[in-house]
């Protein structure tokens, strides 16, 4: 069951993607196609992100529905853009030139969950709950301060920076790729050799030290990778909510087992292919009426509810 | 052995242990006992390195237990807290199969298999091998994370009220496979039990607490004493002692509680 549905959705992956570069795209190798190609590896990195720290996050905090985007790190990228916007205008597009948004959004993301870890883990206190509260407090002051400011705009700059607010998949370059691809290929490495910890997590913190895990250390390290994962799938294509937890939660009911070693990479393909399948309808069926996140949202949704009932317990 | 010196555990200015001395004898079975809030679980989470003391050691035969790595601790001491709640669909197999983390770190061996088929059949648990945790009854279920621990195959098996919540024969069974443990595998175990029979019954050693320091400890005999037992919990006692153990009764008072 479990290699056959991972097998299925690898599939699914590789046919959509073909379908999304070649599909009515008169096969005009100098101009659609890399665009094309462009906006797949977007897609590929972004999902492997979205999951990859989703799954993880679930798995630190013993709980089923939520994303990191309850730590607030989205809201501090949505702050970023609009005190930008606010203080250079339209300007600050060219300003800080083709990177430096990317690159300096995730360094405040970084710099974010940096001093929030640290904040939290300074003395004895290693609850997870505690995190969570913390960080969804911030979310909320942040977001708050956020929507105040933007009350200042002009309506012209409030359009702009509403883009900035929904997941695309077609702004970022070549370069940024680049990076973002080394990035993300190092984290899901050194990710990879902790997989059985995650396991060893899901026990809850007790049984986890109990079974010689260094929980605090173990912890604040997944932090940390989920931080950069965040950071760089929303300089990519923008905050993306709580995508995340349609496609784990899916992962976790097509695995049928709690291994990270098979849900983790079947999330990734999950989320690869409601991507790739949400922009080929925005392109193709809706004109670009419509955005990913909505779509994204109403087909997992859709399939995850189908899921649950069709295997009750399972999920 | 475990040995404990001088041990103190405050929170702000409440002190809920204070100059614990104790030394828990090896390859017997240790009860910890006292009415709620003595300091006996405080007390069991910091020999499991779930709680740091305030101030004092802890040693494990003769080292400081903060000196070993965790990884390594894991190895020496199990812990089983009171059945932990997760929303988890796994087997009792795969549950068991934990147990062998601080050895194979997630790939299991043959050798892991077998300690895991082991520690099923120690606790007559094979047929149940497939079967998921939320499917099982509170008392199945204790047994299947004690099989847990159990394949940890560590000297020492620390555990919090393992009979919490579980019927009569249950708490027998679990009794006597710790009984077990200690008579047939060598093993240390020291449980928090709150029920005095099965502490009076099932021990070597006793240690009861009172008000976060040690009332006292010692010999089945020497604690399990009318005197010692109304000084502990306030209730009058009535121990009946014959061939097949002990009986205490303090289960209708005459006259009003304190």
């Amino acid at each position: 069951m479990t290699i056959k549905a991972s097998h299925t959705v690898w599939a699914a992956v590789i046919a959509l993607a073909l379908a999304f570069v070649f599909v009515r795209s008169g096969f005009d190798f100098e101009y659609v196609i890399p665009k094309r190609l462009e906006r797949l590896a977007t897609m590929v990195i972004g999902g492997i992100c979205v999951a990859w720290s989703a799954i993880t996050f679930q798995s630190l905090t013993g709980n089923r529905i939520l994303t990191p985007a309850i730590m607030g790190y989205e809201a501090v990228y949505l702050l970023f853009q609009t005190l930008l916007m606010l203080m250079l205008g339209t300007h600050s597009l060219m300003v800080l030139g083709e990177h430096g948004n990317a690159a300096l959004s995730i360094l405040l993301m970084l710099g974010y969950s940096w001093t929030l870890h640290r904040w939290l883990f300074r003395d004895d206190r290693d609850n997870v709950y505690f995190l969570l509260l913390v960080g969804l407090v911030l979310t909320m002051v942040i977001t708050t301060f956020t929507q105040f400011v933007q009350l200042k705009m002009s309506p012209g700059e409030f359009s702009i920076l509403m883009g900035y607010s929904q997941a695309t998949f077609g702004n970022a370059n070549a370069t940024q790729l680049l990076y973002a691809t080394l990035i993300v290929a190092t984290i899901c490495l050194v990710g990879l050799k902790s997989l059985p910890m995650l396991d060893v997590l899901l026990l809850g913190r007790e049984q986890a030290i109990s079974l010689g895990i260094d929980y605090r250390r173990c912890v604040q390290r997944q932090l940390f990778l989920i931080a950069a994962l965040v950071a760089v799938s929303t300089s990519l294509l923008g905050p993306t909510a709580f995508m995340g937890i349609f496609v784990a939660n899916t992962a976790y009911a097509l695995a049928g087992t709690y291994r990270h070693r098979v849900t983790l990479p079947l999330g990734c393909a999950i989320a690869i292919a409601l991507f790739i399948l949400a922009q080929l309808l925005v392109e193709h069926l809706f004109n670009y009426t419509t955005t990913v996140g909505i779509l994204v949202n109403l087909v997992c949704g859709a399939y995850f509810l189908s899921l649950m009932v069709r295997k009750r317990g399972a999920a | 052995m475990i040995t404990v010196q001088d041990l103190h555990k405050t929170y702000g200015d409440r002190s809920v242990l204070s100059a614990v001395n104790l030394c828990f004898p090896s390859g017997q079975l240790t009860s910890l006992v006292g009415p709620n809030g003595a300091g006996k679980t405080t007390l069991l989470m910091m020999l499991a390195r779930l709680l740091k003391p305030t101030r004092g050691d802890i040693r494990l035969d003769g080292s400081q237990v903060t000196r070993i790595p965790i990884s390594e601790y894991a190895k020496q001491v199990a812990t089983l807290r009171q059945t932990p709640e997760f929303n988890l669909r796994l087997t009792v197999e795969e549950l068991v199969a934990f147990g062998r983390f601080p050895y194979s770190r997630g790939t299991l061996t043959r050798h892991d298999h077998r300690v895991i088929d082991d520690a099923l059949s120690f606790l007559s648990l094979t047929t149940l091998r497939g079967a998921y945790l939320h499917e099982l009854s509170g008392g199945q279920r204790q047994m299947a994370f004690l099989a847990m621990t159990i394949a940890q195959q560590t000297d020492y098996l620390l555990l919090d009220e393992p009979l919490n919540n579980l019927d009569i024969k249950h708490a027998v069974q679990i009794m006597q496979a710790l009984r077990r443990l200690c008579d047939e595998h060598g093993r240390t175990v020291i449980l928090v039990v709150h029920d005095i029979n099965f502490a009076a019954n099932y021990s070597d050693y006793i240690v009861a607490m009172k008000d976060g320091a040690v009332h006292c400890d010692g010999n089945v005999s020497d604690v399990i004493t009318e005197r010692r037992l109304s000084e502990l919990y306030g209730l009058k006692f009535d121990i009946a002692h014959n061939e097949r153990g002990y009986l205490c009764n303090y289960f209708k008072p005459s006259g009003n509680l304190e």
